[in-house]
Protein backbone atom coordinates (compact mmCIF):
# COMPACT_ATOMS: atom_id res chain seq x y z
CA UNK A 1 0.00 0.00 0.00
CA UNK A 2 1.54 3.31 1.00
CA UNK A 3 2.06 5.05 -2.27
CA UNK A 4 -0.46 4.75 -5.04
CA UNK A 5 1.23 5.53 -8.29
CA UNK A 6 -0.66 7.74 -10.65
CA UNK A 7 0.13 9.19 -14.00
CA UNK A 8 1.82 12.53 -13.52
CA UNK A 9 -0.79 15.21 -14.16
CA UNK A 10 1.73 17.89 -15.02
CA UNK A 11 4.58 17.86 -17.46
CA UNK A 12 7.82 17.59 -15.56
CA UNK A 13 10.46 19.93 -16.86
CA UNK A 14 14.07 19.03 -17.24
CA UNK A 15 16.32 19.70 -14.26
CA UNK A 16 16.70 23.49 -14.18
CA UNK A 17 20.24 23.44 -12.79
CA UNK A 18 22.34 26.21 -11.34
CA UNK A 19 25.14 28.09 -13.04
CA UNK A 20 27.64 30.30 -11.30
CA UNK A 21 30.02 32.83 -12.87
CA UNK A 22 32.37 35.48 -11.46
CA UNK A 23 31.29 39.13 -11.43
CA UNK A 24 33.44 41.43 -13.49
CA UNK A 25 35.24 44.17 -11.61
CA UNK A 26 33.91 43.17 -8.17
CA UNK A 27 34.53 40.32 -5.78
CA UNK A 28 31.50 38.13 -6.12
CA UNK A 29 29.43 35.75 -8.17
CA UNK A 30 26.41 35.78 -10.39
CA UNK A 31 24.15 32.74 -10.01
CA UNK A 32 21.32 31.64 -12.29
CA UNK A 33 18.80 28.84 -11.92
CA UNK A 34 17.54 27.12 -8.78
CA UNK A 35 19.04 25.95 -5.51
CA UNK A 36 17.58 22.61 -4.50
CA UNK A 37 18.68 19.08 -3.69
CA UNK A 38 20.32 18.56 -7.09
CA UNK A 39 22.18 21.88 -7.16
CA UNK A 40 23.06 22.30 -3.48
CA UNK A 41 26.67 21.20 -4.01
CA UNK A 42 27.24 23.88 -6.68
CA UNK A 43 25.73 26.51 -4.37
CA UNK A 44 27.79 25.44 -1.38
CA UNK A 45 30.97 25.47 -3.44
CA UNK A 46 30.14 28.99 -4.63
CA UNK A 47 29.69 30.11 -1.02
CA UNK A 48 33.00 28.53 0.00
CA UNK A 49 34.56 30.83 -2.59
CA UNK A 50 33.16 33.83 -0.70
CA UNK A 51 34.93 32.67 2.47
CA UNK A 52 38.29 32.38 0.76
CA UNK A 53 39.07 36.07 0.22
CA UNK A 54 39.57 38.78 2.81
CA UNK A 55 37.50 41.64 1.31
CA UNK A 56 34.96 43.39 3.48
CA UNK A 57 32.22 42.80 0.94
CA UNK A 58 31.35 39.80 -1.20
CA UNK A 59 28.54 40.29 -3.69
CA UNK A 60 26.05 37.71 -4.88
CA UNK A 61 24.03 38.70 -7.91
CA UNK A 62 20.88 36.57 -7.62
CA UNK A 63 18.39 38.21 -9.97
CA UNK A 64 18.36 35.11 -12.19
CA UNK A 65 17.89 32.69 -9.28
CA UNK A 66 14.24 31.65 -9.16
CA UNK A 67 14.21 29.41 -6.08
CA UNK A 68 16.35 28.59 -3.04
CA UNK A 69 15.22 25.91 -0.61
CA UNK A 70 15.73 26.00 3.16
CA UNK A 71 18.98 24.02 3.00
CA UNK A 72 20.28 26.53 0.43
CA UNK A 73 19.31 29.41 2.73
CA UNK A 74 21.03 27.51 5.54
CA UNK A 75 24.25 27.17 3.55
CA UNK A 76 24.21 30.94 3.01
CA UNK A 77 23.51 31.63 6.70
CA UNK A 78 26.35 29.30 7.63
CA UNK A 79 28.75 31.02 5.24
CA UNK A 80 27.81 34.42 6.65
CA UNK A 81 28.37 33.21 10.18
CA UNK A 82 31.84 31.99 9.26
CA UNK A 83 32.81 35.25 7.50
CA UNK A 84 33.94 37.00 10.65
CA UNK A 85 32.69 40.20 12.25
CA UNK A 86 33.92 42.81 9.79
CA UNK A 87 32.94 41.13 6.55
CA UNK A 88 29.56 40.82 4.88
CA UNK A 89 27.76 39.31 1.92
CA UNK A 90 25.61 41.60 -0.19
CA UNK A 91 22.66 39.94 -1.95
CA UNK A 92 21.46 41.62 -5.12
CA UNK A 93 17.84 40.85 -6.05
CA UNK A 94 17.49 37.62 -4.07
CA UNK A 95 14.36 35.54 -4.73
CA UNK A 96 11.57 36.33 -2.28
CA UNK A 97 11.63 32.76 -0.90
CA UNK A 98 15.19 33.34 0.32
CA UNK A 99 14.18 36.47 2.20
CA UNK A 100 11.26 34.56 3.72
CA UNK A 101 13.46 31.67 4.92
CA UNK A 102 16.12 33.97 6.36
CA UNK A 103 13.57 36.11 8.19
CA UNK A 104 11.81 33.09 9.72
CA UNK A 105 14.74 30.83 10.52
CA UNK A 106 17.70 33.19 10.96
CA UNK A 107 16.17 36.40 12.31
CA UNK A 108 18.70 39.06 13.19
CA UNK A 109 21.52 37.37 11.29
CA UNK A 110 24.38 39.84 11.00
CA UNK A 111 26.56 40.02 7.93
CA UNK A 112 23.90 39.89 5.21
CA UNK A 113 22.88 43.01 3.38
CA UNK A 114 20.10 43.31 0.83
CA UNK A 115 20.23 46.71 -0.89
CA UNK A 116 16.81 48.07 -1.81
CA UNK A 117 16.97 49.11 -5.41
CA UNK B 1 10.42 7.59 36.05
CA UNK B 2 13.58 9.23 37.28
CA UNK B 3 14.35 9.58 40.94
CA UNK B 4 14.67 13.35 40.67
CA UNK B 5 11.45 15.24 40.06
CA UNK B 6 11.26 16.97 36.70
CA UNK B 7 11.49 20.76 37.21
CA UNK B 8 9.08 21.16 34.29
CA UNK B 9 5.55 21.83 35.54
CA UNK B 10 2.58 21.43 33.21
CA UNK B 11 -0.83 21.68 34.86
CA UNK B 12 -4.20 21.80 33.10
CA UNK B 13 -6.54 24.44 34.52
CA UNK B 14 -10.21 23.46 34.23
CA UNK B 15 -12.42 26.57 34.37
CA UNK B 16 -16.17 26.96 34.15
CA UNK B 17 -16.59 30.71 33.80
CA UNK B 18 -14.83 34.04 33.63
CA UNK B 19 -14.36 34.21 37.40
CA UNK B 20 -12.67 30.83 37.56
CA UNK B 21 -10.57 31.76 34.54
CA UNK B 22 -9.30 34.91 36.23
CA UNK B 23 -8.82 33.17 39.59
CA UNK B 24 -6.67 30.54 37.89
CA UNK B 25 -4.60 32.81 35.66
CA UNK B 26 -4.17 36.29 37.16
CA UNK B 27 -2.48 35.22 40.43
CA UNK B 28 -0.20 32.91 38.39
CA UNK B 29 0.99 35.91 36.37
CA UNK B 30 1.15 38.25 39.37
CA UNK B 31 3.31 35.85 41.37
CA UNK B 32 5.71 35.58 38.46
CA UNK B 33 5.89 39.34 38.03
CA UNK B 34 6.46 39.83 41.77
CA UNK B 35 9.19 37.18 41.79
CA UNK B 36 10.87 38.80 38.80
CA UNK B 37 10.24 35.70 36.67
CA UNK B 38 9.69 36.11 32.95
CA UNK B 39 6.07 35.40 32.07
CA UNK B 40 4.10 35.11 28.82
CA UNK B 41 0.40 34.66 28.16
CA UNK B 42 -0.65 33.00 24.89
CA UNK B 43 -4.42 32.54 24.88
CA UNK B 44 -7.31 33.36 22.51
CA UNK B 45 -7.79 37.14 22.07
CA UNK B 46 -10.94 37.48 24.16
CA UNK B 47 -9.28 35.71 27.10
CA UNK B 48 -6.13 37.74 26.59
CA UNK B 49 -8.13 40.92 27.22
CA UNK B 50 -9.69 39.40 30.36
CA UNK B 51 -6.28 38.63 31.81
CA UNK B 52 -4.88 42.04 30.82
CA UNK B 53 -7.80 43.81 32.51
CA UNK B 54 -7.44 41.58 35.57
CA UNK B 55 -3.74 42.40 35.86
CA UNK B 56 -4.03 46.15 35.49
CA UNK B 57 -0.61 47.73 36.00
CA UNK B 58 0.98 44.33 36.60
CA UNK B 59 0.48 43.63 32.86
CA UNK B 60 3.53 45.74 32.03
CA UNK B 61 6.46 43.49 31.24
CA UNK B 62 4.27 40.47 30.49
CA UNK B 63 4.47 39.10 26.95
CA UNK B 64 0.98 38.70 25.46
CA UNK B 65 0.20 36.71 22.32
CA UNK B 66 -3.14 35.93 20.70
CA UNK B 67 -3.05 32.14 20.43
CA UNK B 68 -5.63 32.21 17.62
CA UNK B 69 -2.91 33.86 15.53
CA UNK B 70 0.40 32.67 16.95
CA UNK B 71 -0.89 29.14 17.55
CA UNK B 72 -3.43 28.60 14.83
CA UNK B 73 -1.13 25.82 13.62
CA UNK B 74 -0.62 23.68 16.75
CA UNK B 75 2.71 22.48 15.32
CA UNK B 76 3.99 26.05 15.48
CA UNK B 77 3.34 26.55 19.21
CA UNK B 78 6.36 24.74 20.71
CA UNK B 79 9.02 26.28 18.46
CA UNK B 80 7.30 29.58 17.59
CA UNK B 81 5.63 30.50 20.89
CA UNK B 82 6.70 28.48 23.94
CA UNK B 83 10.37 27.82 23.28
CA UNK B 84 10.75 31.08 21.38
CA UNK B 85 9.85 32.81 24.67
CA UNK B 86 11.47 30.42 27.16
CA UNK B 87 14.78 30.12 25.29
CA UNK B 88 15.15 33.90 25.07
CA UNK B 89 15.13 34.32 28.88
CA UNK B 90 18.24 34.38 31.06
CA UNK B 91 18.91 31.06 32.78
CA UNK B 92 18.53 30.61 36.52
CA UNK B 93 14.98 31.89 36.72
CA UNK B 94 11.80 29.88 36.28
CA UNK B 95 9.91 30.84 33.13
CA UNK B 96 6.12 30.87 33.34
CA UNK B 97 3.72 30.66 30.42
CA UNK B 98 -0.05 30.41 30.17
CA UNK B 99 -0.81 28.54 26.95
CA UNK B 100 -4.37 27.89 25.78
CA UNK B 101 -4.10 26.01 22.49
CA UNK B 102 -7.51 24.33 22.59
CA UNK B 103 -10.66 26.45 22.51
CA UNK B 104 -14.27 25.76 21.59
CA UNK B 105 -14.33 26.13 17.82
CA UNK B 106 -11.17 24.16 17.07
CA UNK B 107 -12.29 21.96 14.17
CA UNK B 108 -12.30 18.17 14.05
CA UNK B 109 -9.51 18.50 11.51
CA UNK B 110 -7.39 20.63 13.87
CA UNK B 111 -8.05 18.74 17.08
CA UNK B 112 -5.72 15.73 16.62
CA UNK B 113 -2.84 18.15 15.95
CA UNK B 114 -3.85 20.19 19.03
CA UNK B 115 -3.90 17.25 21.42
CA UNK B 116 -0.66 15.81 20.02
CA UNK B 117 0.91 19.24 20.58
CA UNK B 118 -0.25 19.25 24.22
CA UNK B 119 1.26 15.79 24.69
CA UNK B 120 4.58 16.74 23.05
CA UNK B 121 5.08 19.79 25.28
CA UNK B 122 6.12 17.34 28.02
CA UNK B 123 8.98 15.89 25.99
CA UNK B 124 9.95 19.28 24.57
CA UNK B 125 10.38 20.84 28.04
CA UNK B 126 11.63 17.86 30.02
CA UNK B 127 14.23 19.02 32.56
CA UNK B 128 13.53 22.73 32.05
CA UNK B 129 12.78 25.25 34.85
CA UNK B 130 9.53 26.15 33.12
CA UNK B 131 5.85 26.13 34.13
CA UNK B 132 3.20 26.01 31.39
CA UNK B 133 -0.37 26.39 32.61
CA UNK B 134 -3.03 25.29 30.10
CA UNK B 135 -6.59 26.54 30.62
CA UNK B 136 -9.52 24.37 29.45
CA UNK B 137 -13.07 25.70 29.16
CA UNK B 138 -14.96 22.77 30.70
CA UNK B 139 -18.38 24.19 29.81
CA UNK B 140 -17.75 24.56 26.10
CA UNK B 141 -15.26 21.80 25.30
CA UNK B 142 -16.27 18.19 24.59
CA UNK B 143 -15.93 15.52 27.24
CA UNK B 144 -13.29 13.78 25.11
CA UNK B 145 -11.15 16.92 25.07
CA UNK B 146 -11.20 17.04 28.87
CA UNK B 147 -10.41 13.33 29.13
CA UNK B 148 -7.45 13.87 26.79
CA UNK B 149 -6.28 16.85 28.88
CA UNK B 150 -5.88 14.51 31.85
CA UNK B 151 -3.60 12.32 29.71
CA UNK B 152 -1.51 15.21 28.36
CA UNK B 153 -1.03 16.98 31.72
CA UNK B 154 0.60 15.38 34.78
CA UNK B 155 -1.38 17.66 37.10
CA UNK B 156 -4.79 19.32 37.22
CA UNK B 157 -6.10 22.51 38.85
CA UNK B 158 -9.82 23.11 39.39
CA UNK B 159 -11.68 25.78 41.34
CA UNK B 160 -12.50 23.19 44.01
CA UNK B 161 -8.85 22.24 44.29
CA UNK B 162 -6.64 25.22 43.41
CA UNK B 163 -3.43 23.39 44.31
CA UNK B 164 -2.29 21.13 41.49
CA UNK B 165 -3.13 17.47 42.05
CA UNK B 166 -2.17 14.46 39.98
CA UNK B 167 -4.37 14.22 36.88
CA UNK B 168 -4.46 10.46 37.41
CA UNK B 169 -4.38 9.56 33.73
CA UNK B 170 -1.09 11.06 32.53
CA UNK B 171 0.10 9.18 29.42
CA UNK B 172 1.32 11.57 26.70
CA UNK B 173 2.90 8.86 24.51
CA UNK B 174 -0.46 7.11 24.29
CA UNK B 175 -2.07 10.35 23.13
CA UNK B 176 0.56 10.92 20.43
CA UNK B 177 0.09 7.34 19.21
CA UNK B 178 -3.69 7.30 19.58
CA UNK B 179 -4.20 10.42 17.47
CA UNK B 180 -1.79 9.20 14.79
CA UNK B 181 -4.76 8.33 12.59
CA UNK B 182 -5.10 7.92 8.85
CA UNK B 183 -6.13 11.24 7.33
CA UNK B 184 -9.71 11.00 6.24
CA UNK B 185 -11.24 12.33 3.06
CA UNK B 186 -8.75 11.63 0.31
CA UNK B 187 -9.98 13.98 -2.37
CA UNK B 188 -10.49 13.00 -5.97
CA UNK B 189 -7.31 14.71 -7.11
CA UNK B 190 -4.75 13.15 -9.38
CA UNK B 191 -1.45 12.65 -7.56
CA UNK B 192 1.90 13.53 -9.04
CA UNK B 193 4.63 10.97 -8.45
CA UNK B 194 8.10 12.44 -8.02
CA UNK B 195 11.66 11.28 -7.39
CA UNK B 196 15.06 12.99 -7.17
CA UNK B 197 15.08 13.91 -10.85
CA UNK B 198 11.56 15.34 -10.92
CA UNK B 199 11.68 17.27 -7.60
CA UNK B 200 11.59 20.70 -9.28
CA UNK B 201 8.64 19.59 -11.42
CA UNK B 202 6.70 18.62 -8.29
CA UNK B 203 7.23 22.13 -6.94
CA UNK B 204 6.15 23.74 -10.23
CA UNK B 205 3.02 21.59 -10.15
CA UNK B 206 2.20 22.71 -6.59
CA UNK B 207 2.73 26.41 -7.31
CA UNK B 208 0.69 26.23 -10.54
CA UNK B 209 -2.16 24.60 -8.61
CA UNK B 210 -1.77 27.06 -5.74
CA UNK B 211 -2.01 29.96 -8.15
CA UNK B 212 -5.05 28.47 -9.82
CA UNK B 213 -6.65 28.05 -6.37
CA UNK B 214 -6.06 31.67 -5.41
CA UNK B 215 -2.71 31.90 -3.62
CA UNK B 216 -0.58 34.96 -4.39
CA UNK B 217 2.57 36.68 -3.15
CA UNK B 218 4.05 35.40 0.11
CA UNK B 219 1.50 32.60 0.42
CA UNK B 220 2.48 31.29 -3.00
CA UNK B 221 6.14 31.47 -1.95
CA UNK B 222 5.19 29.59 1.21
CA UNK B 223 3.52 26.83 -0.79
CA UNK B 224 6.62 26.56 -2.94
CA UNK B 225 8.93 26.33 0.12
CA UNK B 226 6.63 23.81 1.85
CA UNK B 227 6.43 21.62 -1.25
CA UNK B 228 10.20 21.72 -1.68
CA UNK B 229 10.80 20.66 1.94
CA UNK B 230 8.23 17.86 1.99
CA UNK B 231 9.18 16.41 -1.38
CA UNK B 232 12.92 16.67 -0.67
CA UNK B 233 12.36 14.85 2.63
CA UNK B 234 10.61 12.05 0.72
CA UNK B 235 13.54 11.73 -1.67
CA UNK B 236 16.21 11.88 1.05
CA UNK B 237 14.51 10.13 3.99
CA UNK B 238 11.25 8.66 2.72
CA UNK B 239 12.24 5.94 0.28
CA UNK B 240 13.31 8.13 -2.63
CA UNK B 241 9.87 8.48 -4.20
CA UNK B 242 6.70 10.24 -3.15
CA UNK B 243 3.32 11.40 -4.33
CA UNK B 244 2.09 14.99 -4.23
CA UNK B 245 -1.48 16.26 -4.25
CA UNK B 246 -2.76 19.83 -4.07
CA UNK B 247 -6.42 20.77 -3.65
CA UNK B 248 -8.79 23.33 -2.12
CA UNK B 249 -10.72 22.48 1.05
CA UNK B 250 -12.76 24.66 3.44
CA UNK B 251 -11.08 27.84 2.30
CA UNK B 252 -7.55 26.40 2.46
CA UNK B 253 -5.14 25.27 -0.19
CA UNK B 254 -3.97 21.83 0.90
CA UNK B 255 -0.64 20.30 -0.06
CA UNK B 256 -0.17 16.62 0.74
CA UNK B 257 2.94 14.51 0.31
CA UNK B 258 3.00 10.76 0.84
CA UNK B 259 5.99 8.48 0.86
CA UNK B 260 7.01 5.08 2.14
CA UNK B 261 9.22 6.33 4.99
CA UNK B 262 8.32 6.42 8.65
CA UNK B 263 8.62 9.58 10.74
CA UNK B 264 10.19 8.25 13.93
CA UNK B 265 10.68 11.52 15.81
CA UNK B 266 7.42 13.11 16.98
CA UNK B 267 9.30 16.33 17.83
CA UNK B 268 10.63 16.72 14.28
CA UNK B 269 9.90 20.27 13.14
CA UNK B 270 9.08 21.41 16.69
CA UNK B 271 12.57 22.20 17.97
CA UNK B 272 13.87 25.70 17.40
CA UNK B 273 17.19 25.54 15.56
CA UNK B 274 20.11 27.54 16.96
CA UNK B 275 21.91 29.68 14.37
CA UNK B 276 25.01 27.50 14.47
CA UNK B 277 23.09 24.30 13.64
CA UNK B 278 23.46 23.33 9.98
CA UNK B 279 20.47 21.77 8.27
CA UNK B 280 17.41 20.09 9.74
CA UNK B 281 15.10 23.08 9.42
CA UNK B 282 12.72 21.97 6.68
CA UNK B 283 9.83 20.75 8.85
CA UNK B 284 10.38 23.61 11.27
CA UNK B 285 9.80 26.08 8.45
CA UNK B 286 6.68 24.15 7.39
CA UNK B 287 5.31 24.40 10.95
CA UNK B 288 6.14 28.09 11.23
CA UNK B 289 4.32 29.14 8.05
CA UNK B 290 1.43 26.68 7.73
CA UNK B 291 -2.06 27.24 9.15
CA UNK B 292 -2.33 23.56 10.03
CA UNK B 293 -0.10 20.50 9.62
CA UNK B 294 -1.52 17.00 9.95
CA UNK B 295 0.69 13.92 9.94
CA UNK B 296 -0.04 10.22 9.75
CA UNK B 297 2.88 7.81 9.91
CA UNK B 298 3.10 4.03 10.26
CA UNK B 299 4.98 1.05 8.83
CA UNK B 300 3.37 1.60 5.43
CA UNK B 301 4.51 5.19 5.07
CA UNK B 302 4.02 8.81 6.01
CA UNK B 303 1.44 11.33 4.88
CA UNK B 304 1.92 15.02 5.68
CA UNK B 305 -0.96 17.34 4.88
CA UNK B 306 -0.37 21.09 5.07
CA UNK B 307 -3.19 23.67 5.06
CA UNK B 308 -2.54 27.22 3.86
CA UNK B 309 -5.07 30.03 4.04
CA UNK B 310 -4.80 32.52 1.17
Amino acid sequence: MGIRYGTPSAAVDAEPGLTVSPLSGRRGLRAAGEVGLATRVIWERALEEALRGDEDVYELELSAVTFIDVAGAGALADAVRRLGPDRRIVLHAPPSVLRRSLELLWPGLDGIEVPTS
Amino acid sequence: MTAVADPFVHPALFYRDEQEYLAGTVPFVREAVEAGEPVAVAVPGENLRLIQDGLGDAAAGVRFLDMRQAGRNPGRIIPGVLRAFADAQPSGRRVRIIGEPIWAGRTANEYPACVQHEALINAAFQGREVTILCPYDVKRLDEQVLTDALATHPTLITSGSPLPRASGAYDPEAVVAGYNRPLSHVPDVQGLVFDDVTLPGARYHATAEGMRLGLTGTRLDDLSLITAELTTNSVVHGGGVGELRVWAEDGYVVCEVRDSGRLEDPLAGRRPAPHEQRGGRGLLLVNLIADLVRVHTDHEGTTIRVFLAP
